[in-house]
């Protein structure tokens, strides 16, 4: 039936989609630069301890190494885009692997390095759309560098331009087309207000729409800017980025962005498009030159992402990772795990058979069944107020929200465990209690094994449900950005942590493109190991089904 | 942590020994006496670790829990009386000192006249509202008043350290006195700073952790905590390891043939697992006291007027700044959070309540094994699926999705953050929760009402439309009330997808913000705690709480009610 | 009912003279138990007699279950029962709250309606009650006590070669045996059996006499029983219960061949229940 086949429809392109998106995350594009160790530079005390090296300015020695695959490039806004290909955190990398093997220094080590996130969006074709296409005619370049003039006896560079203007005429009659939609609302506005509002917007529109005649006028001189597509010409082995052209296709004015081979004629050369306009993306022109030329070379290559995997999180988006969070979880559910289930375990058993049925027991039943429907959220108040202000209990400690989670999971632990105990049937205890076995001999000896798996399912979907709760633990502070994963030991349940799906929550607030194919990628962390909970409680439950 | 941990260790030991001796001795008894022992041989020997352990391990674990604060009250309390002369000669030089005692005054005079003009604004904005140009006047009247009273807070504090580095530098650096300057230092300290200097000293002393400052004060305070620290961390363990030895001697002078060990053991079982049971209470409680107490705070903070904050339109919780500020408090205004909420459940319940209900119906009634073997299993991963999940794709999936489509059919004002977004995903997350509490509710009408139509001719679904569903219909309101009250408790959907503006509105593509978003926004980030604005995330969880809390009960009644008709 | 407007107070128990060959081994006297407000048995007095079996028979909700109950104390178990009055096992006041009621259920071994062996193996099965106990104090003892237990249940035969397979592998009939061996292997001194073969076909009903017959040389049997002709064969005394009171008591070939009291003749005659 239909409302079915919804639900499950929409599973599937819950799942699709972050499948879809998070797809990207996996591989990631890195950077493999040879980096000469100079001593005055990695030692700057020239004693080699460790301290001197911990000041050594890594990062350095990397700007030099990528300076000298782009000797041309000497200005400072050159050296800036050249240097923003990646994230000077990774110098921190270098320093540790130097730091380890002080020998390395004063050699050449292989450096490698994830690129920046933008640049890794660009390479993927995620953020940035562009074409290239053979030219056709003969071009000479006035110069291999600086501002140049590429002429031609032919019109080159009609193509070019048919294109473009063709562009232009197409979103100008999109602003048109809404200036004319605006104004048509705004004759039938209800309100003064409304209709005032509707023709400035309109008005809006066709001044933005008559910026685009002088591009499509085909007598003037075309040129090219932030909010156009760009065009780059790649000839003799250097690339140049064109900012204006003659109406007769027979001459452009550019800058030189990869320094030519020569300055020869040349017939084999190509228009490289990059259609988003530079004031829509978030890498120049500059950048993705560089970065096609690195990847031409093989020091740019499409590798599986580790960081991903064995990083704790980043403010960059290409060095940040799971495993802080992962961690965190770990240490989360370890504190749960410990208090819900044998705390749940003993209630259920209380309850369940040694309570007298009075009116306190009957009073904590129905406590108990409140408690299970009681917002996650109200537990992390608790939390808050007692555990943090009152106990005085460290803020984003694993020790504390795995304490709210645990009271959280209590109810669903008890409830399961009660079922599963009141699921043995009577006659066992009889039998037991018959041959003069005590009732705690009873029910730690007959009822309790046989009551397990479904005690065990029960706690490990609860426990499940822990893992993947987000809102609690945001009120005990466990938001915090943190960069260095806990320890995997008793000190790590006071130190600062997150978990995985308040890792999610972060991630998705970020405002980096890149974080949004991670934030899927962690999702499916997460799912990962709810999946391997419940599978987990479906065998038990299937393996230890029984009838009596 | 060393001595306790190697208390603890010994303790251990120790319990395993109690075991072994109790033991060997009910066997060694049952040898002499020739009878049957009451209980089993090992139950003697648990008898005897629990004594040997129990009393031990309490010490050690009150010890664990208050050691540093008894250690923290003795120092300071020496600190306090080695500073008393100095202290009564700082206070007198201050009762002399001309210019502290005229900055005192002037904050008081200040006070008084800041009471009286908001006295008067009180008229002022009875008479003419709060946005009156004369409101705005007072405002910045007392504007000035707070500032000239912030003045003379920093001349007298300024004059009050002038005063005490005087004092100091008149007091020898070296021992005792090292104390007493100590104890002044820190009688000086703001609270939060205080805790900063004890951690300080505590790290000068154990070495648990970097001192941030190293100073004599400090140094003296190190020293002073060391004695004490050790002569209580021995003391307790000593008396840990006492009790221990003492409770397993104790215990084994009890064993005999016809001691119930068994039962005395099996006493302390049945005791431990009624104390578990009592956790549950315990947590409800300190659910209701810790909300109630905090809101009674935030009521105290806005002077109790409990009715702004239940009926208010206006909700900024960020601009009332100080308190008392006037014409400022009355941005508690939850009605627009209740409405939000109200909004985005509606939406979450039109969606889920007739999808949820008919997959229920159709898994129950028509559905054969084979359906059910995989719709059941995908409908528990859908129930499985963290909220995050959901708040993720309803922000970057959903959302745009919707102001796309609104733009597209000509609705300028879209916005990703829209409560239709939120309130549908919400809905496909209830789906699951309410198809299986409908799944258990028709699966528990009773076959002879089915038999009883098919046998009067009718077809399944008028069965399931005349008989099945007004027959479980009680069962399946006590089950949209449970997922009402899931919908009003959801927190991260709605916190991602949702926004923060305190919109009042009825229109599902504006943002609305709820009751769980602002708790969320209120506590996150740099916080205060006692300000007002935090304060009020609490009153917001009582509402949250009580809310589903009726909802719970009224629910549970109905379905309890329900259940009871047909077992 | 004929007889229900009976007011409970004046309803006298009719004793017949019994042969004492016997030793009293269980003596009950005003025994009355309630179910929260509701009286289930009123002023029980019943002599019970050594090495011999006993039958209850009565129409069901008399109370005879209850009765039983109340001789082995499984009546604490039920949150709601109070018992009042005396019952002394060898004169021993089992209602005393110095009495031990687990150890009790050790020397008063139960059977119940419905086979109930735990699910584990047969070893296990009977081995549990000696374990806790602490009746053996070696793995050689304990199999001995097992196979005695087995022996006397007459099921060592049967299930000599797989004591390891679980208890409730076996058919109904030896299930039954099972958990009589179970109780035996506790060296109880009453055995009480509350319908021990309502469940089971008449084959494993004669296997399960025959046992009883057996059983009566070395303990002494109580056992509830529906069945008159049952009753009438593995019994030597007879107690006939009717809305929680002893009715009439006395020797089994009495009871049936000559009942005093008229609720008895038409409970014999099957006249009702
Ligand atoms: N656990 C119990 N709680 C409440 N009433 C009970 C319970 N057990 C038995 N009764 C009531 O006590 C009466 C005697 O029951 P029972 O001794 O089981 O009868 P019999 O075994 O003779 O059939 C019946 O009316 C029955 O309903
Ligand atoms: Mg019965």
């Amino acid at each position: 039936m239909g409302a079915i086949a919804l639900a499950i429809a929409f599973l599937g392109v819950l799942l699709g989609t972050i499948v879809l998106q998070a797809s990207g995350a996996f591989t990631n594009y890195v950077l493999t630069l040879p980096v000469t160790l100079e001593r005055e530079i990695a030692d700057p005390r020239g004693d080699m301890s460790e301290a001197s090296l911990r000041r050594g300015s890594y990062n350095q020695l990397i700007q030099r190494s990528l300076q000298s695959e782009f000797p041309a490039a000497s200005s400072r806004a050159d050296l800036r885009e050249l240097f923003g290909l990646y994230s000077g955190l990774n110098a921190a990398s270098v320093m540790h692997r130097v730091i380890a093997d002080p020998s390395l220094v004063g050699s050449t080590i292989d450096v490698t390095m994830p690129a920046n996130h933008e640049i890794d969006l660009y390479l993927k074709g995620v953020t940035v759309e562009e074409s290239i296409t053979a030219g056709s005619g003969t071009i000479q370049a006035g110069a291999i560098s600086g501002d140049i003039t590429l002429s031609s006896d032919s019109p080159a560079f009609a193509n070019a331009i048919a294109r473009i203007r063709q562009q232009a005429s197409s979103e100008r009659d999109a602003l048109l087309g809404r200036a004319a939609r605006l104004e048509a609302d705004a004759a039938g506005a209800a309100s003064r207000d409304a209709r005032e509002a509707g023709l400035a917007a309109a008005r809006r529109a066709r001044e933005e729409a008559a910026r685009f005649d002088t591009v499509i006028d085909p007598e003037t001189r075309i040129t090219l800017g932030p909010r156009t597509a760009s065009l780059l010409i790649r000839l003799n082995g250097g690339v140049v980025a064109v900012s204006a052209l003659t109406p007769d296709g027979r001459e452009a004015e550019g800058r030189v962005l990869l320094p030519l081979e020569s300055a020869e004629a040349s017939a084999s050369w190509s228009e490289w498009v990059i259609e988003t306009p530079a004031a829509a993306r978030r890498i120049t022109d500059q950048q993705a030159v560089y970065a096609r030329a690195l990847e031409e070379r093989g020091m740019v290559e499409r590798r599986f992402n580790t960081n991903l995997f064995l990083n704790a999180d980043s403010r960059e988006p290409e060095l940040a990772g799971v495993m802080g969070a992962f961690i965190g979880s770990v240490l989360t559910m370890l504190v749960t795990m410990l208090l819900a289930v044998p705390i749940g375990v003993g209630t259920a058993i209380y309850l369940e058979e040694f309570a007298p049925k009075n009116r306190l027991t009957g009073f904590i039943e129905v406590n108990i069944n409140n408690l299970a429907a009681v917002p996650s959220i109200v537990f992390g108040l608790l939390g808050l107020a007692v555990f943090i202000n009152t106990f005085g209990m460290p803020r984003s400690a694993p020790l504390v929200g795995g304490f709210v989670l645990a009271l959280m999971t209590l109810p669903t632990v008890i409830i399961s465990s009660r079922a599963a105990l009141r699921a043995v049937p009577p006659s066992i205890r009889e039998a037991a209690l018959g041959i003069g076995a005590s009732r705690t001999q009873a029910v730690f000896q007959h009822v309790l094994p046989l009551a397990m798996p479904g005690i065990l399912t029960g706690s490990i979907i609860g426990l499940a449900q822990a893992l993947g709760e987000t809102a609690p633990l945001l009120m005990i502070g466990m938001v915090a950005f943190v960069a260095d994963a806990p320890s995997l030991g008793l000190s790590g349940l006071t130190q600062p942590s997150t978990v995985m799906p308040v890792q999610v929550f972060l991630w998705s607030g970020a405002s980096e493109r890149a974080f949004e194919m991670r934030t899927a990628a962690a999702i499916l962390v997460l799912l990962t190991l709810m999946i391997i909970f419940n599978a987990a409680a479906i065998i038990l439950r299937r393996r230890f089904e029984r009838r009596w | 942590m060393q001595l306790s941990l190697i208390t603890a260790l010994a303790l251990l030991v120790l319990t395993a020994v109690g075991f072994l001796a109790g033991r060997s001795r009910a066997l060694a008894l049952a040898e002499k006496d020739g009878s049957r022992l009451h209980s089993l041989p090992g139950y003697h020997g648990y008898y005897v670790a629990l004594w040997a352990g129990l009393p031990g391990f309490a010490v050690l674990a009150a010890y664990a829990l208050a050691g540093t604060m008894i250690v923290n009250t003795i120092v300071l309390d020496r600190m306090e009386r080695a500073a008393e002369p100095l202290q009564a000669r700082y206070e007198l030089a201050l009762a002399n000192d001309d210019i502290w005692s005229e900055a005192e005054r002037e904050i008081a005079r200040l006070d008084d006249e800041m009471a009286a003009l908001r006295g008067e604004a009180e008229q002022v904005i009875a008479a003419e509202g709060v946005q009156s140009d004369a409101v705005e006047a007072l405002r910045a009247r007392q504007d000035e008043l707070q500032f000239a009273q912030d003045d003379a807070r920093f001349t007298r504090d300024a004059r009050a350290n002038t005063i005490a580095g005087d004092i100091i530098q008149a007091v020898p650096e070296a021992g005792d006195h090292a104390l007493a300057r100590a104890g002044f230092e820190f009688a000086r300290l703001p609270v939060q700073e205080r805790e900063v200097f004890l951690a300080d000293a505590r790290a000068l002393a154990f070495g648990d952790g970097l001192a941030s400052r190293d100073t004599p004060e400090l140094r003296a305070t190190a020293g002073a905590l060391q004695p004490v620290h050790s002569a209580i961390a021995w003391g307790a363990c000593l008396g840990a390891l006492g009790l221990a030895l003492a409770g397993l001697a104790f215990a084994r002078t009890h064993l005999a043939v016809r001691f119930r060990a068994r039962n005395r053991v099996e006493w302390v079982i049945s005791a431990t697992l009624a104390l578990a049971s009592l956790i549950a209470i315990l947590t409800t409680l300190g659910i209701v006291f810790s909300l109630l107490f905090e809101s009674l705070r935030f009521f105290a903070a806005i002077d109790w007027r409990v009715a702004d904050f239940l009926f208010g339109t206006q909700w900024s919780p960020q601009t009332a700044i100080r308190p008392g500020q006037i014409g400022q408090s009355g941005s508690f205004g939850a009605v627009p959070l209740f409405a939000g909420t109200a909004l985005i459940t509606l939406i979450a319940m039109m969606v889920a309540a007739p999808v949820g209900l008919f997959a229920a119906i159709y898994l129950s009634e028509y559905a054969d094994s084979r359906v059910r073997a995989w719709a059941k299993p995908a409908l528990e991963i859908l129930a499985g699926v963290p909220t995050v999940v959901y708040g993720f794709f309803a922000l970057l999936t959903v959302g745009p999705l919707l102001r796309d489509f609104a733009l597209f059919l000509g609705y300028e004002d879209a916005v990703t953050q829209s409560a239709l977004s939120a309130g549908l995903v919400m809905g496909v997350m209830i789906i699951p929760f309410v198809s299986s509490l409908s799944d258990d509710v028709i699966n528990a009408v009773p076959q002879s009402l089915r038999d009883g139509a098919y046998a009067m001719g009718a077809t399944k679904s008028e069965t399931i439309r005349h008989v099945v569903f007004p027959a479980a219909l009680p069962g399946i309101v006590g089950a949209l009330l449970l997922a009402v009250s899931r919908a009003v408790g959801e927190t991260m959907i709605v916190v991602m997808a949702a926004g923060q503006a305190a919109n009042l509105t009825a229109n599902p593509l504006e943002s609305v913000t709820t009751i769980t978003v602002q708790i969320v926004t209120l506590l996150t980030g740099d916080q205060e705690f006692n300000s007002p604005k935090t304060l009020s995330a609490f009153a917001l969880g009582l509402v949250l709480f009580v809310l589903t809390l009726i909802l719970n009960i009224i629910a549970l009644r109905v379905v309890q009610s329900y259940r009871e008709k047909y077992d | 009912m004929a007889d229900s407007a009976a007011p409970a107070h004046t309803a006298k128990t009719v004793y017949h003279s019994v042969a004492n060959t016997h030793p009293v081994k269980v003596a009950a006297s005003g025994v009355e138990v309630f179910y929260a407000d509701k009286q289930a048995l009123h002023g029980i007095n019943l002599d019970i007699q050594d090495r011999s079996v006993t039958a209850f028979i009565g129409p069901s909700g008399c109370g005879k279950s209850t009765f039983l109950r109340c001789i082995n104390r499984m009546n604490d178990t039920i949150d709601t029962a109070r018992v009042a009055g005396s019952i002394r096992i060898d004169d021993e006041e089992i209602n005393d709250r110095a009495v031990d009621p687990v150890l009790l259920r050790a020397r008063v071994g139960m059977v119940f309606q419905k086979p109930n062996p735990f699910p584990k193996s047969i070893y296990d099965n009977v081995a549990y009650g000696p374990r806790i106990h602490g009746l053996a104090s070696g793995k050689d003892e304990l199999d001995a006590i097992v196979e005695t237990s087995l022996k006397k249940a007459g099921l060592w035969d049967e299930v000599a070669d797989r004591l390891d397979q679980p208890g409730n592998s076996l058919s109904g009939g030896q299930q039954q045996r099972l958990v009589i061996a179970r109780a035996i292997a506790v060296n109880p001194e009453v055995i009480l059996m509350d319908e021990p073969c309502s469940a089971l076909d008449p084959i494993a009903t004669a296997r399960i006499e025959e046992l009883i017959d057996e059983l009566r040389e070395n303990y002494c049997l109580i056992i509830v029983t529906h069945s008159m002709a049952q009753a009438a064969r593995v019994s030597q005394m007879t107690a006939f219960f009717h809305l929680g009171h002893l009715v009439e008591y006395g020797p089994t070939e009495e009871i049936f061949t000559n009942p005093r009291d008229r609720r008895t003749q038409d409970y014999i005659t099957g006249r009702f229940g």
